[in-house]
């Protein structure tokens, strides 16, 4: 094991696997399921403090990876157990880590049944999820992001709703066959970059044009399901709907994240010229599900899936700053899912807390419930605002920051789109009102109102353990918004590193390397 | 050869065979014994035969130096391939011998059942030895007169006899297409010997290449029903679902691995000057297997029928390192066969050890509830059908990764494309499965087989996906090894 951090500590590797080790501990050992419950807390809560000095001892001022642990794992395919971080991706480990947290608090008396299974799935979940962000072996990568499949089929499928058979399977097989073309993609490259499946390497190996063009559509079809984009979206709403609350929290916080992430550490840097390419395509999506998915967000009955749809809306704001290849843009985008992160997982443990009182996610069931529940309705508020981007809120630093990229897109994203993308910055906007619309409208129907329903009569207002675990997202949400330097300061450098990669054409020197030293290609038959 | 001494004077020949030779003798010797053992503990003849499989290992091991052997003049080989493969079979027959001594309680006759394997089992290791058609002929005979009779053990069950009529009347047809094929190769290059077979075919004279293109088809089309390859499959799921459990979960596992052994064997000696035509036909083929495997198992309630073409769904996936060729081919090969013995025959185990009032459970719906009642099995289970279905983390994942990427590096990237689509309509299936398990209540008790070793075999195999699937290093060294020499 090879270690090049400044903790001199695999931090990396027991940020990845405490909680499997937490898991394997408590399935052998605790019985009981309020010990369960407990030991659960435990893990996932030093999980999270181990994943701290990760932000503590980051140094800011560099893009190189840091933390890095390297162990050989298969040398006859030199495949290895690469880990590092960077600005881009340690934010979401802090992210995954203070989730889970809040994931086992809000199940404490929402799961009854089975909860040391349920348990057990979201600590192997934590495992995967943080792997994924640590990985820089792209066989490893895709050891966990497949995996991750496992623990996130059993909770939809044994703990969901009545739909749930449905959902988890939609959700199982759209992903697992996103994901396939990138297997394919992986080893292809793996030949063509010297015997090699190293991130880095990639990222600085000269793919000529048609290797690129090819790989990042097998790439795209992995990750724009999992954003997801539009029209590859479908299995969302229905997962969202059917998972518990808690499973709605990680897919919403965490899992969609990873799509947009791997447009960042995969397309972008390993095949710039193919990236610029297809961004008229990518802001095409990007704006339907800006524009469009708002609308169908809008109709919607169901308050889960209407977050659900306004997570696509989100997140197609986050692909398109993706895509524009500037400082303000990516940043905004990467801001926008730490932001979303938190806001979309408290709109749906929001929902969580009226679904436990009255079992049903349906708008029209409810109506006044801040005649009974005042707490709960100030702090779906707060949440609410935050999702419609409210100045104050962290949304609203991301949104500003994609806008203003996008008015000002670099050269290498303009030459590619047909019209001014200072137009698609103003179609973007839209999802400002648009976004104000569904959301407010949804709060309105639900929270004000005469309290005429009987059923809504009775329901209690919020506890301490749940008032509890909304206050850290209040903060962070609040905090963000207003000062929200400390994280960008996080990310500035290796987003710069980022821009000048995706910038930076690779066919000049594809061309001398295919000059200088003709490479025996592969024969496609 | 290593230096075994005997107390008697032993042909230099017969030490490469010694494994076989004790199998043989230990085999017969089992046939007597089992005459005086009273029929309420037929068991023993079980224990006697998981016995017998231990000092055809131990021999085995003793033999093996890791270097290439012929003996009886170039008809039989002992190289790194044969032992790897040989000892998979062996770990096959253990392991399907310990499910059957609970299951087969209840049969008459039960002393031939055991030696039946051993017999099936020394066919097999015949098989993989073979550099030779006459012996291969002699092997696979042997190896499938065996199964014919086990697969319609259960004399008084209709289903039983049906499956072993049809096996046998199309594993005839089968061999006869083979040894029609032979004569063809007999008929140009005059010779039965792989190798040389190969030599003589690249310096064939093109106005024979009809009669060699002929042969050619006819071999494979021979080889192919061993295997179950597409559209040699249809006798699969009939025996499959009509043969005894462990006998179904012996021939999905071990005379695969002897097939495609001296399936390489042929395409890497005799048939590399026609490489072009076999690879043709062997990617149609595979294309063919693996939608047929994949999409039936779909429609399938019961679960035997349904892994019957989960396991032609896999014949499909592995002919891809066959196609491939090279070392890294027949290596991915060689992981994905020793990857699915153990999750194969796991699934079956834990079909064995599942009854529904007395019944095995066969039915899809008899999993229903399966992690309520026994959590441990439904998790054991659960890992073997992900790892069926190739998600990481457990061994079915490097067992695709192995073949694919071989046939990446051979350019078959369309061909890898395709086969990895059909393993996302395959995982729809098994995840199927552990929806029963997980998603759905017991309708009706169950009620356990509480064989200690039975239920070692299942945590085993299930543990086995997991640390293969976490550290699959050794596994994949060891096949590379295993291979080197071969094509």
């Amino acid at each position: 094991m090879e270690l090049h951090n400044v903790l001199d500590f695999p931090i990396l590797s027991l940020s990845i696997f405490l909680p499997t080790l937490g898991a394997l501990f408590i399935w052998l050992f605790v019985k009981g399921d309020e010990a369960v419950r407990w030991a659960s807390l435990a893990v996932s809560v030093a999980t999270f403090l181990v994943t701290l000095p990760l932000w503590i001892y980051f140094e800011t001022g560099t893009s190189h990876m840091q933390f890095e642990e390297f162990h050989r794992w298969i040398p006859a395919f030199n495949i290895n157990y690469q880990l590092g971080v960077d600005g881009i991706s340690m934010p979401f480990i802090l992210l995954t880590s203070l989730l889970t947290v809040i994931c086992i608090i809000s199940a404490w008396r929402c799961i009854t049944e089975r909860v040391k299974e349920y348990m057990l799935a979201f600590l192997v979940l934590e495992t995967t999820l943080i792997g994924v962000f640590c990985a820089l072996d792209a066989v490893l990568f895709y050891f966990f992001w497949e995996a991750m499949l496992i623990p996130m089929y059993l909770i939809i499928g044994v703990w969901g709703g009545k739909n749930r058979v449905y959902a988890t399977i939609k959700f199982f097989l759209y992903t697992l066959a996103g994901s396939v073309l990138m297997l394919v993609a992986l080893l292809a490259m793996y030949f063509k970059a010297g015997h090699t499946f190293s991130i880095l390497a990639f990222m600085d190996y000269p793919f000529d044009f048609t290797w690129q063009f090819w790989i990042w559509i097998a790439f795209f079809i992995a990750f724009a399901v999992k954003v997801p984009m539009w029209p590859v979206h479908t299995w969302l709403p229905d997962a969202h709907t059917e998972a518990p609350t808690a499973g709605s929290v990680i897919l919403a916080g965490i899992l969609l994240k990873m799509g947009a992430y791997g447009f960042l550490r995969f397309s972008l840097p390993m095949l710039p010229d193919a990236s610029q390419y297809f961004v008229p395509f990518v802001v095409v999506l990007s704006l339907i599900a800006v524009v469009y998915i708002s609308l169908v967000a809008m109709m919607q009955k169901d308050m889960k899936r209407l977050i659900a749809y306004s997570s696509i809306a989100h997140m197609g704001f986050v692909t398109l700053g993706t895509f524009m290849f500037t400082q303000q843009a990516v940043e905004g985008a990467l801001f926008g899912m730490i932001s979303h992160g938190f806001v979309a997982a408290a709109l749906f443990l929001c929902v969580g807390v009226l679904y436990d009182r009255l079992h049903t996610r349906e708008i029209a069931d409810y109506g006044g419930v801040v005649n009974v529940m005042p707490v709960f309705a100030a702090v779906m508020m707060v949440f609410c605002m935050a999702n419609v981007a409210l100045p104050g809120a962290s949304a609203f630093v991301a949104e500003i920051m994609v806008l203003i990229g996008t008015f000002n897109p670099s050269d290498a994203a303009q030459a590619h789109l047909a019209v001014s993308a200072k137009w698609v910055a103003i179609i973007a906007a839209t999802s400002v009102v648009l976004s104000a619309c569904y959301t407010l409208w949804m709060y309105k129907r639900v929270i004000f109102g005469d309290l005429t329903k009987d059923t809504v009569k009775g329901m209690p207002d919020m506890n301490m353990r749940e008032f509890g675990y909304f206050v850290p997202l209040i903060l962070l949400v609040v905090w963000l918004g207003v000062y929200p330097l400390p994280v960008l300061d996080v990310m500035h450098a290796s987003v710069a590193h980022l821009i000048e990669q995706a910038t930076t054409t690779k066919l000049d020197a594809a061309a001398a390397l295919a000059t200088a030293a003709p490479m025996q290609e592969l024969a496609v038959r | 050869m290593a230096n075994v001494t005997f107390p008697f004077p032993f042909p230099e020949h017969l030490s490469a065979l010694l494994p076989e030779i004790l199998v043989a003798v230990l085999a017969m010797a089992l046939l007597i014994v089992d005459l005086f053992v009273p029929k309420e503990r037929k068991a023993l003849t079980g224990y006697l035969s998981l016995a017998t499989i231990l000092v055809a290992g131990v021999a085995l091991m003793q033999v093996a130096d890791g270097t290439s052997v012929t003996a009886f003049y170039g008809f039989f080989t002992l190289d790194p391939f044969a032992v790897f493969s040989k000892l998979l079979i062996l770990a096959g027959t253990a392991i399907a011998i310990i499910m059957s001594l609970d299951y087969i309680r209840s049969e008459e006759n039960v002393g031939e059942y055991f030696v039946l394997m051993l017999f099936a089992m020394l066919g097999m290791m015949l098989l993989v030895s073979a550099n030779n058609f006459v012996t291969m002929y002699l092997g696979i005979e042997l190896m499938a007169l065996s199964i014919y009779v086990l697969v319609g053990y259960q004399r008084d069950t209709l289903r039983s006899n049906e499956a072993a009529l049809k096996y046998f009347i199309l594993g005839s047809l089968s061999s006869g297409m083979l040894l029609y094929g032979i004569t063809f190769f007999y008929g140009v290059t005059s010779s039965l010997d792989f190798k040389q077979i190969g030599e003589a075919l690249a310096a064939a004279p093109s106005s024979e290449h009809t009669a060699v293109l002929l042969g050619l088809v006819f071999i494979i089309a021979g080889l192919a029903f061993k295997v179950s390859m597409a559209p040699f499959h249809m006798w699969t799921p009939d025996a499959y679902e009509g043969a005894p459990t462990p006998i179904t979960a012996f021939m999905s596992a071990a005379p695969k691995v002897a097939g495609f052994v001296v399936f390489v064997r042929i395409v890497a000696d005799a048939l590399p000057a026609l490489e072009h035509e076999t690879v043709m036909i062997l990617s149609g083929m595979a294309v063919l297997t693996m939608a047929v495997g994949n999409l039936a198992a779909i429609a399938q309630r019961n679960i035997k029928r349904m892994l019957a073409y989960s396991t032609i769904g896999h014949v499909g996936f592995v002919t891809l390192g066959l196609i491939a060729g090279s070392g890294s081919g027949y290596a991915g090969m060689l992981v994905y066969l020793a990857i699915y013995l153990f999750m194969g025959m796991g699934a079956f185990a834990v079909i064995v050890l599942m009854r529904r009032e007395g019944i095995q459970g066969e039915l899809l719906d008899d999993f229903a509830g399966l992690a309520k009642v026994r959590p441990g099995y439904a998790l054991a289970m659960g890992l073997l059908l992900f790892s069926l279905a190739g998600i990481p983390f457990l061994g079915g994942f490097w067992a695709k990764y192995a073949v694919f990427i071989a046939a990446v590096q051979a350019g078959h990237v369309y061909l890898v494309i395709y086969a990895l689509l059909f393993s996302v309509v395959g995982a729809f299936y098994y995840i199927r499965v552990v929806k029963y398990m997980y998603f759905d209540e017991a309708r009706v008790p169950f009620d356990f087989s509480e064989n200690r070793l039975m239920q070692a075999t299942v945590a085993l195999t299930a543990m086995a996906v997991v640390v293969l699937g976490i550290y699959p290093d050794p596994l994949m060294e060891l096949c590379r090894q295993a291979v080197i020499g071969i094509g």
